[in-house]
This record gives C-alpha cells, structure tokens and sequence, in this order.
C-alpha cells in the first residue's frame, strides 16, 4: 500500500479506503480464525510466561495483544518443585517450575473474574496426569464465562502409563484430544512437546482425533551443572530450555509441522522481537505466542503485534495470513 | 502502587571496593513510590543482546527527593560484570518498584536491623524510615571491611550502631550474631528485628529472636526471571505445608517464621 506520512495525503486515503474497490488502501488486517475462535491479531501471551494476566497490570495492555493463555491448570492446586527452579543459560532459560497452579476452583473463583474485564480472547491451558482428568478440567471450563478455547499441555506424565509424557506417546496424545473435544464444545488446541523424534507424527494423530489446532513448540528438555556446588543446578536435575537459544529448532519444527497437518498451527519457541513472529509467520504459522520475552520486557507482546503491522505497511501487505511464504 | 518499565539514564557508577559498586539512575516515577524493602529489575544487556537474557534483581538502596534511585550490588557473574561497565549518560531499563517491602511498626518502636555484608543494601531506607519515629540498633557484619564499604551511611542514623568483622579489620572481631546476642542481653523491649544477609545468618537471627519472642522480618534473595510474579521461579519452601513463598512478589520480605529454615539449596 501507498505509505503516506502527510496528514492531507492520508486524509484522501481515507476517502478512497471508503469505496470497495480500492483495497489498497485500507490499513493491514492483522485478525485471524482458529477454528471458531477469532484474534484481533495474531500474537498470544504463552502459558507459563503471563500468570494469569492481572500480574501483567499496567505494564502491558493487554487490550493490545491477539489472546492470553494463561498458567497451566490442574484439576487440584499443585505446590510446584522445589528451589532452584531457574538457571539462566547463553540466550536461553531452563526452567523446572513443577506446573505450580492454583486449581481449576480457584480459578474459576479468584482469577477468571478480573480476565473477564479483558478486551483479549482468553485461553486456558490445562494439565492433567490421567485422560479423565483432562477431561474434567475441560467440562468444568466448557460453560465458564469468558472462556475462548482450551490450551492442552501434553507434555505432563501419564501416571497410569508409568509417567511416560502423553506428548511423547502418539496414542496417548490423540486419546487425551479425543476425550478433551469430547467434554467440551469450546475449540481445542494441543501444546507439543518438541522432546520426540519426529514432531509431525504426533501432530498428525491429534488432528486426526479432532485437535482445532496445535501450538508449538514447548521446552526442549536440558540441564546444567554448577561446577562450584557439583550438583545439578536445577534441584529437579532436569528443566525444560526456553528463550531465543531455541528460535531456530522451532522455526523448524513449525514449518515441518505446517506442512504435515490441515489444521491451523501456532508457532512458539524464542520469539522476541517482531522479526522473529514474522519469521514463524512465514513458515506457515497462523498465530504465535510470545512466552520467555515477557519475563524480560512485559511489553514484547504489545511490541509485535506493532511491528507487524508496520512491516506489512511497509511492504503492501493486506492480510496477516499472506506472509506465508509460497510452496 | 504502580509499576514501571522505564529507560533511566544513569547518573553515578562508582566502584566503591573490589567487586562493590554503587549505581544510580534517574527514575522520579520509581523513585517516588518506592518503600524501604522493594527492588527493581534491571535490564544488564546491551542494545538488542540477547545474552544474559534475564534482567538483575536490586535492592533499592537509597532514594533520593530529586528523583535519583541508587542500587548497591555486587558483581557475582556476567550479568552484574556487564552492569559495571554502563557508564553516567547512558540508559538502563528499570521495572520497578517491585515487591512487598519491609512493614513499618507503629509507637515509636525500638528496633534491630542486622546486616551481613551487601545484605545491608535494603536496610538503608528502612533505618531512615525508623529513625523518624524510633530508636534504633544497627548490627553491620562482614568478613572483613571492604566487604562493607557504605558503611558510613549508617553510622550517622543512631548512636547505637555496632560492626564486626571477621578478621576485625573493622570493629568487633567475630559475627553480627555475636552482636546481637550482646544487644538483646542487655536491651529489652525490642518490637521487631529486621534483617538480610545470607542464608545461615538470617537463619541464626530468626532462631535468636524466636527465642525472645521478638517479631523477625527477613529480607530473601533468590533466582529470579521475571520479578513480577509471572514464573513462580523464585520458590522459597514455606515453614507450615508443601508450598512455597515466591520472593519476588509476595516477598523479598517475609515474616521470618513463614520460612522453612531447614530447607538448604
């Protein structure tokens, strides 16, 4: 599009925007679906990273962001692993929180209120150890006020397998979506674990069992050791590795994934800055969540959505959707 | 009370003794809401670096009425090495004031604050505060006295302001807890002790005012992401169940009898 600084240029614009035919200058569409849920733009706040969003409070508007997908929940409150949960590492952050959450209760009863009041679409992230209790957690969510789609993080252990992650078991994966789709009517996202030979296998079963949609990636499990101590610097040994460290396996693993499955992919793992949304963009990525950069700056997911909206300006670009790069 | 995000450009960055440096930036919006106790986040990276990723954890050490913030703090790896490099003009990301700080007593309490060397970063504003309205004892302890080098800050605030080192390089020979074993022997009516240094002294000091009944407010460190409560990373095990405090938002100061002490990283 024509990218006019000047205030009567643009005035002129404006009177042109108002006839259909001249598309060209109408400002970028930055909306998208997902199943039938709809964002304002494309970038969500990553479950792990936002807490429940009133943390967020005056330091990112969150009227601003595509959607908030808060903290993991739980069928029952969980108190998390104990210290050290955190070491920093080049470009990344190995985390081993534990899933620490109030509850699904408690959340319907402390936190959703005050999400409610939020111009964003939200989404809840839900955990759970057995099949059922996914499915619990999801009817309870079904009819809850306010509740745009679920969020389902499959990379916790399945206690009746032997603790084997759900997410690193195809099977499992796709019997955990059959039963959440089942429990409620809301649209369905699969969180994946990047800690799998092959990514696609597991997207392609959870399509197949009903997913609306499949985010990823989550962790990259790792550890670090503190020479001084001779321990494991994390008490759980192993952390789950975020950051920009991990931007480029992503990327990837999005673009393989984008081109295994029919349903709409939301690419995570490092992003930053507006380039590094745009880049996943590109690989076919219909969304994607900002996670570990809003520990570092609160506002990174108020930044991006602008940035991209300034490089499709620039670069006469209509519709969000369009930088997909072409097969 | 609001918090803020904001670029401050710095006005001071002096290296005070080996390893202990005291920066401060220009931050009125901070500045003027911060309460002795709270601390801020600081961004250590330059430009769009992405390594250290993580922003540093500060005490606020002093405030200024003309809007200035000083952060007293140690260089203990690369994020705080590269901090020491920024240089007066230059700007650094502040996120701030973060964190329940130290709760005041009312009544013209007589109170103990006990330090152990940079531990006594968030005790400053505290003292100024009590001075205003109690009496106050200061214990300051230290292996030896570089480690402690704002010291003079303090010695002006009351009368009743005692150091020991442990090479008695610079007042008493011995621990801060030897210090406060002496006061709470020979003073009584102490209405709360307030203290931050590391683990084993804080633990020495809470077990010491239990013993007297005395009310013991602890100021905790710990690894810290985001500073605002949205990674629950900086876990501290309660006394009382499984579950945990987390420093940077329900804390740095905690009731010292809310801690597990027993608990060892």
């Amino acid at each position: 599009m024509i990218h006019q600084k000047n205030p009567i240029t643009k005035s002129l614009n404006h009177s042109i925007s108002q006839s259909p035919n001249h598309q060209i200058s109408q400002s970028p569409n930055l909306s998208i679906n997902i199943g039938s849920l709809v964002l304002k733009n494309p970038v969500l706040l990553a479950s792990g990273t936002c807490g429940y969003g009133k943390e967020l409070d005056g330091l990112l508007d969150l009227d601003q962001v595509g959607g908030i997908i808060v903290k993991g929940i739980s069928i029952k409150p969980r108190p998390g692993n104990p210290p050290p949960r955190l070491v920093e590492t080049p470009c990344g952050l190995l985390n081993s929180i534990g899933l620490e959450n109030v509850g699904i209760e408690s959340f319907l009863k402390d936190k959703l209120p005050w999400l409610r009041n939020v111009k964003t679409s939200l989404i809840v992230n839900i955990l759970g150890n057995s099949v059922e209790e996914y499915a619990e957690i999801a009817k309870k969510l079904d009819g809850a006020e306010g509740v745009k789609a679920i969020e389902v993080n499959i990379s916790c252990p399945n206690v009746k397998a032997g603790g084997i992650a759900f997410g690193t078991d195809p099977e499992a994966a796709a019997n955990v979506t059959r039963a959440v789709k089942k429990a409620t009517g809301l649209p369905v996202i699969i969180k994946l674990t990047p800690n799998v030979t092959d990514i696609t296998k597991v997207a392609q079963k959870v399509a197949s069992a009903g997913a609306d949609a499949v985010s990823l990636i989550n962790t990259f499990l790792g550890m670090a050791i503190d020479i001084k101590s001779r321990r494991p610097a994390l008490a759980n040994v192993f952390g789950g590795l975020s950051g920009p460290a991990i931007k480029p396996i992503a990327l990837r693993m999005v673009w393989q994934v984008v081109r295994a499955v029919d349903i709409p992919v939301i690419g995570i793992g490092g992003i930053s800055t507006p380039d590094d949304a745009l880049e996943f963009l590109m690989a076919g990525a219909k969304a994607v969540e900002i996670g570990t950069a809003t520990l570092v700056r609160p506002s990174t997911a108020e930044d991006v959505p602008a940035g991209i909206r300034d490089y499709m300006e620039a670069n006469s670009i209509q519709n969000v959707e369009d930088l997909r790069l072409p097969e | 009370m609001p918090k803020l995000d904001i670029p401050a450009e710095i006005v001071e960055q002096t290296q005070l003794a080996h390893g202990i440096f005291l920066l401060t930036v220009k931050a009125p919006a901070i500045q003027d809401s911060a309460d002795p106790g709270q601390f801020c986040m600081l961004e250590v990276k330059y430009n769009n670096s992405m390594d250290p990723l993580l922003r540093r954890p500060l005490s606020i050490y002093k405030t200024r009425a003309n809007g200035q913030i000083s952060f007293l703090y140690k260089e203990v790896g690369k994020g705080t090495r590269l901090l020491s490099k920024r240089c007066p003009g230059e700007m650094v990301r502040v996120l701030g004031p973060l964190g329940q700080g130290f709760r005041l007593i009312d009544d013209r309490p007589q109170c103990i604050l006990v330090g152990g060397g940079l531990g006594i970063a968030p005790l400053l504003l505290l003292a100024e505060r009590i001075k205003q309205s109690g009496k106050l004892i200061i214990l300051i302890g230290a292996g030896n006295a570089s480690e402690i080098p704002t010291i003079e800050d303090f010695s002006g605030l009351t009368r009743y302001f005692y150091v020991a080192t442990e090479d008695g390089s610079l007042g008493q020979r011995g621990m801060v807890t030897d210090l406060l074993a002496q006061t709470l022997r020979e003073i009584t009516g102490i209405a709360q002790i307030y203290t931050c240094g590391p683990w084993p002294m804080m633990k020495a000091v809470y077990h010491m005012a239990r013993r007297k009944n005395i009310p013991c407010q602890v100021s905790l460190e710990a690894t810290m992401a985001c500073g605002i409560g949205l990674c629950l990373g900086c876990a501290v095990p309660k006394s009382d169940s499984r579950g945990f405090l987390h420093v940077c938002k329900e804390g740095p100061v905690f009731d010292a009898d809310q801690v597990n002490w027993e608990y060892t990283q």
